[in-house]
């Protein structure tokens, strides 16, 4: 016993004061990440999907997430635990603080709100395009709950999936509906509506709304690059 | 410890991010103005403009009902000051009246200012003003409400004698 401690205290090696505060930096950094950082990111995520600007009068327009952006959440947040992006077990565990699993359990609130907003963001607001889009994103998620996805992997796929349909609504939909286009917009636009019988029809919204929801989506893509950062 | 701190510190301030986010989206401001208004009214410390006011009150006793309306609108933009209110209510029922007719939308218009005068007062509103006929929320609220009401009454030839309040 006495040769075993005597053993180790020989491997023991004394960390000097500059080893000593660049750890204290890290986990003072690793603390303000995670329980500042993170859930502000989120949160801002959450305003900023419903919001859009009016086209007539510029004013705010708040749109609460719709029920099926929570569903599409829910997937999406399964798909992180499948993906490894968020480790439950290493999160909330009984062997942690209470304040460290409240921390956590927030965190993850946070991000559930963000992601059904950022579903919210990209979603067409009425008619039977809001439903495509719907279709579009349950079908994409549900199929790769059985796809094999590691952390990185996924993080591209959902900036594939956001930037697809972040195209789709705010340049092609809002370029085909606006009014100052030319009389060749217009008439495909009018085109599209009479196919259509009117069940394509979509809201008009100021250009603002377009650079809103680009800043929330790079906000949560910011948002979720820094949960697989802190992770490592 | 110092991360424990940052670990409250952090849950309070981002716990009052979230409310004032629910906030946000219960009350729809439709412009900062707005949303810095709401934020003073669910603070405590909103205060009607009393100039505006004042300049609405001198145009009310003028008879210039419209321009009163306007003025007290921007006088109380949150629409959350009970006497604003009940003033509001009552230019839309001088307006309104009429010897022979009540115009019906003036008149719903006031019903719902002054509903919304009731419910704003945390008690019975009495306004002491003695051009004002009518002092009470309660009085102008039965005076409109009469008013939009239809019966027999309405084809009295001896209605044109009344007053107006």
């Amino acid at each position: 016993m006495s040769e075993e401690l005597e053993k180790t205290s020989d491997d023991l090696v004394v960390a000097s004061p500059r080893e000593i505060e660049l750890v204290d930096n890290r986990s003072r950094n690793q603390a303000l990440v995670s329980y500042w950082a993170l859930p502000s990111i989120f949160l801002t995520v959450a305003l900023l999907g419903g919001l859009r600007v009016g086209a007539d009068d510029h004013a705010f327009i708040f749109f609460p997430p719709p029920l099926i952006t929570l569903v599409l959440a829910v997937l999406l947040m399964l798909l992180f635990v499948r993906g490894g992006l968020i480790e439950l077990r290493s999160w909330i565990a009984a062997s942690h603080p209470p304040l460290e699993n409240i921390s956590h359990v927030w965190i993850l609130l946070t991000l559930f709100f963000a992601s059904a907003q950022a579903f919210n963001s990209v979603l067409p607001e009425r008619g039977l395009l809001h439903w495509l889009f719907s279709f579009f994103f349950l079908w994409t998620l549900w199929n790769n709950q059985f796809s094999s996805f590691d952390a990185r992997r996924l993080l591209r796929s959902l900036v594939a999936l956001f930037g697809t349909a972040f195209v789709l609504k705010h340049l092609l939909l809002a370029s085909l509906y606006a009014s100052g286009g030319g009389w060749l917009q217009r008439l495909t636009g009018t085109l599209v509506q009479g196919i259509s019988l009117g069940t394509l029809d979509a809201p008009m919204f100021a250009p603002a709304t377009g650079y809103i929801s680009f800043f929330t989506l790079g906000l949560y893509i910011a948002g979720l690059m820094l949960v697989a950062n802190s992770k490592q | 410890m110092r991360q424990k701190l940052i670990q409250t510190l952090g849950l309070g301030f981002t716990a009052l991010y979230a409310l004032a986010i629910v906030w946000l989206y219960a009350t729809e401001p439709r412009s900062f103005k707005e949303a810095a208004t709401g934020a003073q009214v669910a603070a405590g410390t909103y205060q009607v403009d009393q100039k505006k006011f004042d300049a609405a009150l001198d145009l009310f006793r003028r008879e210039q009902f419209r321009a009163a309306r306007d003025e007290w609108k921007s006088a109380d933009p949150a629409q959350s000051d009970p006497t604003t209110q009940f003033y509001i209510a009552y230019s839309f029922y001088r307006e309104g009246w009429g010897r022979v007719y009540y115009d019906q939308d003036l008149f719903k218009q006031g019903l719902e200012a002054v509903n919304r005068a009731i419910a704003l007062a945390p008690e019975p509103l009495n306004v002491s003003d003695q051009n004002l006929q009518l002092h009470t929320a309660a009085e102008l609220k039965a005076e409109l409400e009469q008013g939009t009401e239809r019966n027999w009454g309405d084809v009295n030839p001896l209605k044109v004698m009344r007053q107006r309040k």
